[in-house]
């Protein structure tokens, strides 16, 4: 569909209200996007850029019934309110946060197919255009496969190939990286870059800013709380940009700390000497789902009092596999997994669940009681803690994750930052002696993160029998350059290097190899190295700096 | 994100057969079986089950969980049968008992454990048909190509938006079954025993309440999440394109007219009062004797 000469997206004074909320969701909203820009969106979670795509691919105020709409969206400066969705569908192609929800299709082939079967097009037309796009993408290979079977990278890019068969001319992306591993992050940035340079205009929804710079974004828009802070141009944008709201590359934050002077929590101890007593051994693990597709490979490893684990690598190198293999929820193939001395084959799951607490990657299998609290409450019973207990490490998870407020909330009913908060702080108030979480930052924004990784460490640093261990799986990088005294990189069913953050994370070859993309806070923490002695956040190194 | 059977191409005449022939001769079949309660006319469907489950060439391991499931389906129903001899209601007129213990009653309802020989007969039919209806309909998921099973019922008569719904039904159920084990999962690493006794059946049922919920609002928030999926790639506004394409070969027409032999032949028989329960003759002077 060709519109040229008409501005392809124009919103003014755009107003939301969810029919459920009170609050406003969007307010006064006012920019425009021409033919080859991209333009980020960018915000803390809870902002409104999810809300905003919506208005603008439709689904507002069709699927999301009885809210209030508000203001004008044009698209090529004609009115979508009267269009079906499908005819909107042509001109803004939609990338959903997660490629799992937007995936139909049960093979590549017809996903990629699937808007194209719906427009009624031609056989020949359809296998063309498939064929065009996945050669664009360059996945001609995967034409074949079960979209089940993907790797998130790879989902990923069928998902934004099902949008671009369509050919539309605006192209919504809506947290593209938030499932993917650094390197595919990278190749997705670089993609997403080439559509606009190629014509489309990309409005690419992310708060990492400091990724989403690689692939140099011609303006941007920042939301705060539903409103528009700002905008215009990427250098006015990182002028006001907070680094607590939105992630932004190292030495900006440092040179914000520098000003605000804030007042940063003292490092994690480094690792502790081999005397301390294991808590979880493995001890020559092998393991696989399907024969002869080993998913863990001889795996040795020793959890030890004190330890503060990164554990990295590339999607489907089997870091959740090993912390099921800790807590019992599968049984080594080969080798034995013994936690505090006990071989996992001969415990249950809920009996090492006293030793290793541990936070599912997806909220929604966890959660069901009808309020926040009973919901915490839930591990605590189940271990038969005393009602006091009980109660007390409940408020005190409540506290440490910022669920103040929410107690009597229906956790069902809360945005996907608090529902993740939520799940962490319910495995919290089980005080189990290792606190291992999968992806823990999903969904929150820096300043959250921050606030329950601080509280967290500085609830072991006052009781030594409480988190002596934790333990977590993460994409994020600085996660890791900033919490973690020791660092595994997994890399397909094996340890590929198991040390401190400052001697794996220096060695770039490895990190390549584990398709791990070094940050602008590694790179500045390796270069003051010799000065700090060892990792620190950047806003740690602001004040170290000084000195 | 729904999920596929573990389906793999396995060079068989199952798997060369058009789906829908076999849709055709699944339904026949079906029918057919329902026309009798004689044990002898449903070991014929129980073989042609069999013969089908071997020429697919599938495993007892691969369907493994489907027959435990089977197996406890047909367990509770016996037993329900035994105890209270619901559901034969008409299939038989006469009674020649073989034990005959006092009622008794249990949770309101009054149990009458009595065995006659239809009783035990029918029981024997009932288990053999649900047994045929499984080991026919349990090929179909591990045989039939995934993208075919929306083609497979759009072609069968079925509107565009039935027929793809069909296939989203076939994969919510492996889907359905890979979130409850996650779900499971989940809450044992919170301390959750399933097995956890006591509490009486309310109790019980609350126990289930971890897994039930996250599952059930799962399966309805990710409903919503595909039909806007669906709705944001224009699904559903005007006649769709099929991509796959099917095509009937000689030997799915042959397939479809033995299929409707059978059926007309078992509904004929129905109509002549041949097939019903047969109870033979040496169980009922065993019942007199006794």
């Amino acid at each position: 569909m060709s519109r040229n000469g008409h501005l392809p997206v124009q919103i003014a004074d755009l107003c939301f209200r969810y029919r459920t909320r009170k609050e406003l969701a969007l307010h006064g909203i006012t920019f425009q996007a021409d033919r080859g820009e991209l333009v980020l969106v960018a915000g803390a979670s809870g902002c409104g850029k999810t809300t905003l795509m919506r208005c603008i691919n439709g689904l507002i105020p069709r699927s999301y019934t009885g809210g209030q709409l508000a203001g004008t969206i044009r698209l090529f400066e004609e009115d979508p309110t009267p269009l079906p969705l499908t005819q909107i569908s042509q001109m803004v192609g939609t990338v959903l946060q997660d490629p799992e929800k937007q995936i139909v299709g049960s093979y590549v082939l017809n996903e990629v197919a699937f808007g194209l079967e719906n427009l009624g097009l031609p056989h020949q037309q359809i296998y063309e255009r498939v064929e065009w796009v996945l050669d664009y993408l360059g996945i001609s290979h995967l034409w074949d496969r079960q979209t089940f079977s993907l790797s998130g990278g790879e989902k990923q890019k069928v998902a934004i190939a099902g949008v671009l068969a369509m050919q539309p001319d605006i192209i919504l992306l809506d947290e593209p990286l938030a499932s993917l591993d650094p390197a595919s992050s990278q190749e997705a940035l670089a993609l997403i870059r080439r559509l606009a340079d190629e014509g489309k205009t990309v409005l690419l929804i992310e708060h990492r800013v400091e990724d989403i710079l690689r692939a140099k974004p011609d303006r941007a828009l920042f939301l705060s709380g539903g409103e528009q802070r700002y905008f215009g141009d990427m250098e006015g944008f990182l002028d006001i940009a907070d680094y607590r709201e939105v992630k932004l590359p190292a030495p900006m934050v440092l040179s914000q700390a520098r000003e605000t002077q804030e007042e940063v929590p003292p490092p994690p101890p480094s690792a502790p000497t081999n005397g301390r007593p294991a808590l979880v051994e493995f001890d020559h693990v092998s393991f696989c789902y399907e024969p002869e597709q080993p998913v863990l490979h001889d795996v040795s490893l020793t959890i030890r009092q004190g330890d503060i684990i990164a554990l990295l690598g590339p999607n489907g190198a089997g870091k959740t596999t090993l912390i099921k293999q800790a807590i019992g929820l599968l049984k080594p193939r080969d080798g034995t997994v013994r936690v505090e001395g006990q071989d996992t084959r001969r415990v249950s799951t809920a009996q090492v669940a006293r030793t290793l607490g541990y936070v599912f990657q997806s909220p929604t299998h966890m959660l069901f009681a009808p309020t926040v609290q009973e919901e915490l409450a839930f591990g605590p019973r189940n271990m038969h803690f005393e009602e006091t207990i009980v109660q007390a490490n409940v408020g005190q998870a409540i506290d440490i994750l910022n669920l103040r407020g929410l107690e009597e909330y229906p956790p069902l009913a809360l945005s996907f930052g608090q529902q993740k908060r939520t799940t962490i702080a319910a495995v919290l108030a089980m005080q189990s002696k290792i606190l291992a979480m999968d992806e823990p930052t999903a969904g929150q924004d820096y300043r959250n993160y921050t606030n329950f990784m601080n509280s967290i460490l500085a609830l072991r640093t006052q009781r030594e029998d409480l988190f002596a261990a934790i333990l977590f799986i993460t994409h994020d990088l600085d996660l890791a350059v900033g919490y973690a005294n020791r660092v595994i990189l997994m890399s397909e069913g094996q340890i590929a290097a198991d040390g401190p953050p400052e001697e794996v994370l220096a060695d770039r070859a490895l990190l390549e190899r584990c398709r791990i993309v070094p940050t602008s806070l590694l790179d500045l923490n390796l270069k003051l190295l010799p000065k700090t002695g060892r990792f620190h956040r950047a806003e740690a190194l602001a004040s170290l700096v000084d000195q | 994100m729904l999920i596929t059977w573990k389906y793999k191409e396995r060079d068989t005449i199952i798997q060369k057969l058009d789906p829908r022939a076999r849709v055709i001769f699944l339904i026949c079949v079906m029918l057919a079986i329902m026309q009798f309660w004689d044990l002898r006319f449903i070991a014929f469907f129980l073989l042609l089950g069999v013969v089908q489950f071997v020429l697919a060439k599938l495993t007892w391991q691969e369907t493994r969980r489907f027959w435990l499931v089977i197996g406890i389906i047909t367990t509770v129903l016996s037993l329900a049968t035994a105890l209270t001899g619901r559901g034969e209601a008409g299939v038989y007129a006469d009674t020649h008992f073989l034990w005959k213990p006092a009622p008794f009653h249990l949770l309101g309802l009054t149990l009458r454990p009595r065995l006659s020989a239809e009783r035990v007969m029918y029981l024997f039919s009932q288990i053999t048909r649900i047994v045929s209806f499984a080991l026919l309909a349990v090929v179909f998921p591990y045989t039939i190509h995934p993208a075919r099973y929306g083609i497979t019922f759009r072609r069968l008569g079925l509107p565009d938006k039935l027929a793809f719904a069909v296939d989203l039904a076939f994969r919510f159920i492996p889907s359905l079954g890979r979130d409850f084990t996650v779900t499971m999962d989940a809450q044992k690493a919170r301390g959750y025993e399933l097995e956890r006794v006591g509490g009486g059946l309310i109790g019980q049922i609350r126990n289930m309440a971890p897994l039930l919920i996250p599952i059930t609002i799962g399966s309805v928030v990710g409903g919503e999440e595909v039909v806007d999926a669906m709705d944001l790639r224009a699904f559903g506004t005007g006649p769709r394109t099929w991509l796959t394409k099917l095509k009937y070969e000689p030997r799915d027409y042959m397939l479809i007219g033995f299929s409707l032999v059978l059926l007309i032949g078992a509904l004929m028989l129905n109509l002549l009062d041949i097939g019903e329960l047969w109870v033979p003759m040496w169980l009922q002077e065993l019942a007199a004797g006794g």
